[in-house]
């Protein structure tokens, strides 16, 4: 389905279209609100507020500003972010670093990380320490650039290359999935 | 512009992770229309975290679609019969109670329409009143007006008398006589024309069978010339003619007047000089 047809889908809110656009789309989204929130209910609660969200907000979606993966990508990072920003959050676990996050979803599911997938350590593998700490703090736990470098007191233009260079190992990661 | 060092920066990274405040993100948008290679890179970048966000998590349970499409339907339900829920709930109270809204309004009407006419009544009767206190003061000043008409007639005809004769004044005194001290009567007389004026200025009222009359007193003893009204105060009286005279008096006669004086009665007596 092209994704024009998809977002008329949608705005009409049609039962097949929200279907496909789940099945497509579900798991990536889901996948950033689980590396934020590591608790799986927590997450899973976020995702379905998030989601309908995106069933409803679609007329305000802007084609011009980004694909609509991009989009529905931030509405599913903020929501997960204000979450982690509630009080509801600060009473559970928060300090969840990536290792945590890797070694977690494996003891927990074992194998659900890797059935379709190469899984989140593997694809962390290849990056240094620098792109890591740069990769879990806006990518996973998402901190702004800015917060970035003041915590740990790198130069902005620093993480944004880091950020990027990060990015281009995942891409070449990504390219060969 | 060095679109290489643009790409390169990892502003486009952050803007795919919407880690750009709204300037930025619409420099980004512009510099992405000038430049398909910054375009072309953006796409790369979103494609390449869509293949990492879905290479790097577990599915979301089943239970959780479950549940999104629950909710989905639900509103979908909602929405399509909401209108119809709506009439329903519209149509069920005034079904209810019919009159009720008329009742109210009704009551609310009478309410507004009886201050209203109270107040304009009150109004309507303040308004009369004040019409006929106007219509009274303007009739007592035309009674006013018509008296002041009357009396500025009669002292312009008076004065118009004195000025155009040649009068003599002959004042007349009770002093000296026994009926009244303090009378006083004046006399204009004309010797030409032989008219004779008469202003009383001080002289007391009489009873209803009594006049005072006036007299010309001449060689041939005196002639009664007329009736006096003492209330006429200060007014000029027309009495009739007098050819000849030395002195005038005033004396008290049965009503009427006499054929020669009661000099009994004489109240006041002035000489001609």
């Amino acid at each position: 389905m092209e994704e024009q047809d998809l977002i008329k889908g949608l705005q009409v809110s049609d039962r097949q279209v929200q279907e496909y656009l789940y099945e497509k789309y579900s798991r990536a989204l889901y996948g950033i609100i689980r590396r934020i929130i590591f608790d799986q209910e927590l997450a899973e609660e976020v995702f379905h507020d998030a989601f309908l969200k995106i069933t409803k907000k679609i007329g305000s979606y802007d084609e011009s500003k980004g694909r609509l993966y991009t989009w529905m990508a931030n509405i599913c990072r903020n929501a997960a972010i204000d979450k982690t920003r509630s009080k509801e959050f600060s009473k559970s676990s928060k300090t969840n670093t990536i290792d945590d996050y890797v070694y977690g979803m494996e003891s927990e599911s074992g194998t659900a990380a890797t059935v379709d997938g190469i899984g989140v350590r593997e694809l962390m593998e290849d990056l240094n320490e620098e792109q890591r700490l740069v990769m879990e703090c806006i990518y996973f736990k998402g901190y702004t650039h800015t917060e970035v470098a003041e915590a740990h007191a790198i130069p902005l233009g620093t993480v944004k290359s880091r950020v990027r260079s990060a990015l281009q190992v995942l891409k070449k990661k990504a390219d060969k999935i | 512009m060095d679109i290489q060092a643009y790409i390169s920066s990892g502003k486009l990274e952050l803007f795919v992770l919407g880690d750009l405040n709204e300037t930025e993100q619409q420099e980004v948008l512009s510099m992405a229309k000038k430049y398909p290679e910054i375009q072309k890179e953006i796409a790369e970048i979103e494609a390449a975290m869509f293949a990492f966000d879905q290479a790097s998590g577990p599915e979301p349970s089943p239970a959780v679609k479950n549940k999104i499409f629950a909710s989905l339907d639900a509103e979908r339900e909602s929405e399509g019969t909401s209108d119809e829920y709506l009439e329903k709930e519209v149509k069920l109270y005034p079904a209810a109670n019919p009159w009720k809204p008329f009742a109210v309004a009704a009551s609310l009407t009478a309410v507004i329409a009886i201050g209203a006419a109270a107040y304009f009544g009150y109004r309507y009767y303040e308004a009369e009143e004040r019409v006929l206190l106007a219509l009274e003061q303007n009739a007592s000043l035309a009674e006013n007006l018509q008296r002041t008409e009357f009396r500025l007639d009669q002292l312009d005809a008076d004065t118009k008398q004195l000025l155009s004769g040649n009068f003599d004044r002959v004042p007349m005194k009770g002093e000296g006589l026994p009926m009244q001290e303090d009378a006083r009567v004046d006399v204009f007389w004309d010797r030409e024309s032989q008219e004779v004026f008469l202003s009383v200025n001080q002289l007391a009222s009489l009873d209803e069978n009594s006049d005072y009359q006036l007299w010309a007193i001449g060689e041939d003893g005196p002639v009664g010339i007329g009736l006096v009204d003492s209330e006429a105060r200060l007014n000029l009286q027309s009495m009739q003619a007098a050819g000849e005279a030395q002195a005038f008096a005033i004396t008290i006669e049965p009503k009427g007047g006499s054929e020669s004086p009661t000099l009994e009665k004489l109240v006041v007596l002035g000489e001609v000089s």
